[in-house]
């Protein structure tokens, strides 16, 4: 059985018709399902919750990157498969699990290829893309073994996906959320004389790979997890390995 | 002579890399390829290989399978393979390791022991045992008494 969660802002009148055809190409597929729509007062937790004793089986997220990432949250703690169907503009999750338009992503879903995918984990919160450091005076407190101290005007990220935010597009061997890793990414902040004229921006990065870390600071800095949650340094991250049952598309980046 | 150890920057085998903005302190242990160009202060680990840039700074003993050195070591280093030393290397430590490469202007201050420890032992000349002398003195009489 699936369950379609719809994000609010698809209640907007210039989603209908994406909608009615989204709903009909489902139908065709034979994969229709319940739909849900979102609202702030609506609690995801206790709504999946009950659906899982109902015996849904599969969720599919219609929406964008902010509308996944929010779920992931409440999905990770059950044993059900994710799917996601992209609409609006920001939208580079599902670039990276494989998924196109709208149209391709309910081929994606009948095709049904599941992926098991690591999740980070923040104080407690999960993430799937990624966490971004506020700029300071950060250090990084690595396996309880060695510290990495990144100067004051580095960005530092840490990173299932591949960064979306970070410029790091070559690195395709790093960043895989089958790995076991997390990875640590920290890049100088150049101006766009430097990357375009400089050479080699490349070899200024660092790129660590690591299983669990603490990110500590002087002053209290904000850690953002996937664009969406502010916390509160001292922040402690790990990896949870096959932690998240993912719909994805042949043409994925992983 | 060891650059078939890593592949270019981009390539699949490389797993950390450490640029110039960080500093590490500590016991730095990683499963995979390391590439250095900061600074490290502690200790570096790896089962597989390292290359330091000529702008990295190491405070640290190394262990690695295979390195290339081309900034500044201040500790020991131990390879299990092979260490080539560039032209802008600059070491401060004793280095033990299976083969080693020195390109001309790099230094090299401290203990250097390259290549294995198969030496021949020196064989002994075994002596030969002394026959016994005959005292025909002896012996002739007692012929006598026989005949």
């Amino acid at each position: 059985m699936y369950l379609y969660l719809y994000d609010s802002f698809l209640n907007n009148k210039k989603y209908n018709s994406l909608l009615a055809r989204i709903e009909t190409r489902l139908t065709d597929l034979g994969i229709g399902g319940k739909i849900y729509r979102l609202s702030p007062l609506r609690n995801v937790n206790d709504l999946l919750a009950d659906e899982v004793k109902h015996g849904i089986k599969t969720v599919i997220v219609v929406g964008d990157d902010k509308t996944f990432t929010q779920i992931i949250n409440a999905v990770a703690k059950l044993d059900i498969i994710l799917g996601f169907i992209p609409v609006g503009n920001e939208n580079k999750i599902a670039q990276m699990l494989g998924i196109g338009s709208p149209d391709q992503a309910c081929e994606t879903i009948a095709a049904r290829i599941v992926e098991k995918v690591d999740l980070g984990q923040a104080n407690g919160t999960f993430f799937l893309s990624n966490i971004t450091v506020s700029a300071g005076d950060v250090t990084i407190e690595c396996e309880n073994n060695y510290r990495i101290k990144p100067q004051g005007n580095d960005q530092v990220c840490i990173c299932n996906l591949r960064p979306i935010l970070a410029n790091a597009q070559n690195q395709t061997n790093y960043f895989n959320p089958q790995d076991g890793h997390l990875e640590i990414l920290i890049q100088p902040i150049t101006s766009w004389f430097e990357n375009a004229f400089k050479k080699s921006a490349q070899l200024k990065k660092s790129i660590i790979p690591f299983k669990k870390i603490a990110i500590k600071s002087k002053t209290s800095l904000s850690v953002i997890t996937d664009g969406q949650r502010v916390l509160k340094t001292p922040v402690e991250v790990e990896i949870a390995t096959e932690k998240l049952k993912i719909i994805v598309g042949k043409k994925r980046m992983f | 002579m060891y650059k078939f150890m890593f592949k270019k920057e981009n390539g699949e085998e490389i797993e950390t890399i450490i640029g110039p903005s960080v500093q590490v302190e500590g016991n730095f242990v990683a499963n995979g390829d390391i590439i250095i160009e900061g600074t490290v202060s502690g200790s570096i680990k790896t089962e597989k290989n390292l290359r330091i840039g000529d702008e990295a700074k190491i405070f640290a003993d190394i262990w690695a399978a295979n390195a290339i050195i081309a900034g500044e070591v201040q500790g020991n280093i131990t390879i299990k393979e092979g260490l080539e030393l560039t032209s802008t290397a600059r070491v401060f430590g004793d280095v033990k390791t299976k083969t080693i490469v020195i390109s001309a202007g790099a230094t090299l201050q401290g203990k250097c022991l390259a290549g294995e420890d198969k030496r021949a032992k020196a064989e002994k000349i075994e002596e030969k045992p002394k026959l016994p002398v005959i005292n025909r003195e002896k012996i002739q009489p007692m012929a006598e008494k026989i005949k």
